[in-house]
């Protein structure tokens, strides 16, 4: 049942990364991409992370791919503004080739850990929110105020880079 | 008498120079400054020095020993040290006291000769810098510091003949000297670096150097001897190297009298005496050695006597008298060749600023053919002329005779016949050679009528009191033929245990040989220029008179074959190989720098894919290196 | 039969990842390769999930959590930048903003 739907949920995953990086039309990427994002949160679902896998859908699906599909359309970008990209195909190509190396020396790193027969936690309540609270609250404490001062300051600062300049 | 005032002798003179250089400076651009304040300067210096050196003589002769002064050390490095030391041995202060005497009477000379001339401050400063310097060279207590001395003179011989720069041929003069001294001092610097090599660690001064100096092989012996000799052999003008010492004549008349009575050219003959330790050592350098120094004087001398410029019969006739001072030293008599550099000093000194009187009195002539007939006119200058020239000649009872006859003695006396065969013949030519100056300037018929100039007292005094030296000097060196004590022989007490193997009678006989010598020339240049013509027409050619074509053939070994290479290697090695090279190197590297900008080509993604090229190679060296 | 085992995973990370890279170079769509990033940021997302089941501890999805939160805010200067970037050229094409480029040769 967990390897059927693992086996769905990653076929969906690369199919909509593969779309999104392929397709020319950029409203039809953002909508793949969203295909992809759906398929990593339900795989966060497999993984036990089920206050991620909501977050995922929250964030990501919710507000960031909204977000790039309303700046598409605010900026009005038609097909015929596109960069034309003739060359993108060949282009892939040449990347993936020289990505091979990356790959293949990371892959040897993980497979070089020592091997679990049971994939499965035996942790009750393994994260889920109350756990991830917790954790955030006790040992990640630091780090979490951190970053609620970033998100105050990537508010502040998308308004002085997006607002308009009044004397020119 | 505190060694203390060892430095001050050499200290004197050369911050005098120094102020006296800084005085001209602020004169030709700033004020101008009366001459006189130059000229007590200059003369005061080498004042104070001589009265120094007397003082030190003073404490030698009441039995002091060595004066040793060693202000501070010089140069450490990695165990050698080289102190700045001075040395007031017997040999040193004997040397300052005749070069600052007579030097003294040439700077007193040149203040009258060198009257109006725009140059004089800076004139009396490189005059005193070159005091200074020689002074440096023999009181120096080690061979590094005599070798600064060494430089000194050379580069200010090279300031002084070129001082009136003005004219080309002065300076090529200048340069001619300069360049062979340094052929010379290569030599002398061999030397030292082997002799360093040797013996440098257990110390590089004197007195360590004539202790230690028989742990170096015999062979290395030889070599460092002749190494040394070669220097000698540029500054004591010796053949081969004697060729600038004839060009020197471009200076001013009292630069050549101090380059040829007190300065300089003595360097060489000092320089074997000081190392007496070592030629002692090997004695067929030193026979080496006597034989360039019969050969240079015999062929000098040959020169000499078809030469018409005064000042160049008087430079071929130091190089003569040089060399019998190297057939002294080189046989081992050092004293006895210190006593000819000494009569030769006076005597010399004395002729040339003769000669100068006479030149500045005809307006700088100096063909004795354009002369003659002077005697009535210049009664005082013919007077010491004569004085210098029967000392020259080695007549009897002027000191010439006396240090001449001891050196061809001795020759004979180390059944060296050859040389004394030589030295005698040199003898009889140089009676000739300087009769015939002589004659020609102050006797002759039909010559010309000549407006004179007048002769200042600062030019005739020095004359005067020269002239008593060069009469009376050899008294110092009387032999004991005579009943006498030879003075510098027991001051410089340097026989090297070399005894005297003749009679009386033999000795007398000698010098009956080598006075008739001197008559016998003299009465034949009596006879040909005693009642010269000067209608007739001298005859300017023939391969005397052209110094036997040796600066030709130099120039035509040496100088064009140089020149030949340094034209092949500026214009093909270094034009076509080195710069090409260079030039196409950096050339490479722009252009290997304009395409690798191209990189920056502010395409972001291309950035991106760099990265990743970076990162990819990366892991394929990792993947390859563990497998 | 595939196990839903750490490994498929990881080599799923790895593959999403690679695309997400082989996008970000080959595209010239400033939107496509901001999406292209954030694809980058899921697969090590993902990744990091997957090594804290592996190790049984809550670290891993705390990491990611904050890489979500960093990624938020990102968007949100990124759309920012790309709307001021729009107005200066009134255009997508990354290809176009060179100003750094030097212009004509050494």
């Amino acid at each position: 049942m967990i390897d059927s739907l693992f086996l769905i949920l990653s076929l969906f995953a690369l199919l909509g990364a593969i779309g999104m990086i392929s397709l020319e039309n950029t409203m039809h990427s953002a909508l793949s991409f969203v295909v992809s994002i759906m398929s990593i949160a339900g795989l966060y679902a497999l993984l036990n992370a089920s206050f991620l896998f909501m977050v995922q859908i929250i964030v990501y699906a919710g507000a960031i791919i909204v977000l790039i599909l309303f700046m598409i359309m605010f900026l009005n970008i038609r097909q015929e503004h596109a960069p034309k990209e003739p060359n993108k195909f060949p282009t892939m190509l040449v990347v993936a080739i020289v990505l091979i190396p990356v790959n293949y020396l990371i892959f040897e790193a993980f497979s070089k850990m020592p091997h679990i027969e049971d994939f499965s936690v035996k942790i009750d309540g393994f994260g889920d929110i109350k756990m991830l609270g917790v954790e955030l609250f006790n040992r990640w404490l630091l780090p979490f105020e951190a970053i609620s001062i970033l998100l105050l300051v990537a508010l502040i600062g998308s308004v002085v880079l997006a607002r308009k300049k009044e004397r020119e | 008498m505190n060694s203390f005032f060892l430095a001050w002798i050499v200290l004197v003179p050369f911050i005098s120079s120094i102020l006296l250089g800084s005085m001209y400076l602020y004169s030709i651009s700033v004020k101008k400054i009366p001459n006189s304040v130059f000229t007590f300067l200059a003369v005061l210096s080498p004042l104070i020095s001589f009265i120094l050196g007397v003082l030190f003589f003073i404490g030698l002769e009441n039995g002091a020993s060595d004066y040793i002064y060693e202000p501070y050390t010089w140069l450490q490095v990695n165990g050698y040290i080289i102190s700045m030391g001075f040395l007031g041995d017997r040999l040193s202060i004997f040397m300052v006291l005749f070069i600052t005497f007579i030097g003294l009477m040439i700077h007193i000379y040149a203040t009258g000769y060198m009257k109006g001339d725009e140059g004089y401050g800076k004139f009396f400063s490189y005059f005193n810098l070159f005091i200074a310097s020689m002074l440096l060279l023999v009181l120096a207590n080690s061979p590094i510091i005599m070798f600064i001395g060494w430089e000194g003179v050379g580069l200010c011989s090279y300031l002084l003949i070129g001082f009136y720069f003005t004219e080309p041929l002065n300076v090529v003069a200048g340069n001619k000297a300069f360049i062979v001294n340094r052929v010379g001092d290569l030599g002398f610097l061999i030397g030292l670096i082997f002799l360093f090599f040797y013996v440098g660690k257990l110390g590089f001064d004197y007195g360590a150097l004539e202790e230690y100096v028989s742990i170096v092989p015999n062979h290395i012996l030889t070599i460092i001897g002749i190494a040394l000799f070669v220097g000698a052999m540029g500054k004591s003008a010796q053949i081969p190297l004697y060729v600038w010492l004839p060009d020197a004549m471009a200076g001013p008349t009292p630069v050549s009298a101090l380059i040829h009575a007190a300065t300089m050219v003595t360097a060489g003959v000092y320089m074997v005496a000081r190392f007496h330790f070592l030629y002692d050592l090997i004695p067929n350098v030193g026979l080496f050695i006597a034989y360039i120094g019969a050969f240079s004087a015999l062929f000098a001398a040959v020169i000499a006597m078809k030469q018409t410029d005064i000042k160049k019969i008087l430079a071929y006739s130091t190089i003569s008298q040089l060399g019998y001072m190297f057939i002294a030293v080189g046989l081992g008599f050092y004293s006895t060749g210190l006593f000819h550099v000494f009569t030769h000093a006076f005597f010399k000194a004395l002729l040339f600023m003769g000669a100068g009187a006479v030149i500045i009195a005809l307006h700088h002539e100096q063909n004795i053919f354009k002369m003659g007939g002077l005697r009535k006119k210049l009664p005082l200058v013919y007077t010491v002329m004569l004085i210098a020239t029967l000392s020259i000649s080695g007549i009897p009872p002027f000191s010439g005779f006396f240090s001449k006859d001891e050196i061809l003695l001795k020759a004979y006396s180390h059944h060296e016949y050859l040389i004394y065969a030589i030295g005698l013949f040199t003898a009889a030519l140089t009676a000739y050679y300087m009769f015939r100056l002589f004659f020609v300037t102050f006797y002759g018929k039909n010559y010309k009528e000549h407006h004179m100039q007048s002769i200042s007292w600062s030019i005739k005094a020095p004359l005067v009191v020269l002239a008593f030296g060069a009469a009376f000097a050899g008294f110092m060196g009387l032999p004991d033929v005579f009943g006498g004590e030879n003075l510098i022989d027991g001051w410089l007490n340097m026989w090297s245990g070399k005894a005297l193997h003749v009679e009386y009678s033999v000795e007398y006989i000698l010098m009956a040989i080598s006075v008739i010598a001197g008559l016998l020339g003299i009465l034949v240049s009596f006879l040909k220029f005693y009642r010269y013509d000067f209608n007739q027409k001298i005859q300017e050619s023939g391969v005397v008179y052209n110094k036997f074509y040796i600066d030709e053939i130099y120039n035509f070994l040496f100088v064009r074959s140089l020149q030949k290479l340094s034209v092949f290697i500026s214009v093909v090695v270094d034009d076509g190989i080195i710069d090409k090279t260079v030039m196409s190197l950096s050339n490479g590297f722009i252009n290997l720098g304009r395409i690798i900008g191209r990189m920056q080509c502010a395409n972001t993604r291309a950035y991106a894919f760099f990265m990743l090229v970076g990162l990819s190679s990366f892991s394929l060296y990792l993947i390859l290196k563990l497998g | 039969m595939i196990e839903a085992s750490f490994m498929s995973y990881i080599a799923l990370a790895l593959v999403l990842f690679s695309l997400g890279i082989i996008g970000l170079i080959s595209r010239k769509n400033i939107f496509i390769i901001y999406m292209s990033l954030e694809l980058m940021l899921n697969a090590i997302n993902l990744m990091l999930v997957t090594l804290s089941k592996y190790f049984g501890s809550m670290d891993g999805q705390i990491i990611a959590m904050m890489v979500i939160a960093i990624a938020a805010s990102e968007a949100v200067i990124f759309l920012s930048l790309i709307v001021a970037m729009y107005r200066l050229k009134k255009s997508v094409n990354i290809d176009d903003f060179d100003t750094l480029k030097q212009k004509g040769t050494l």
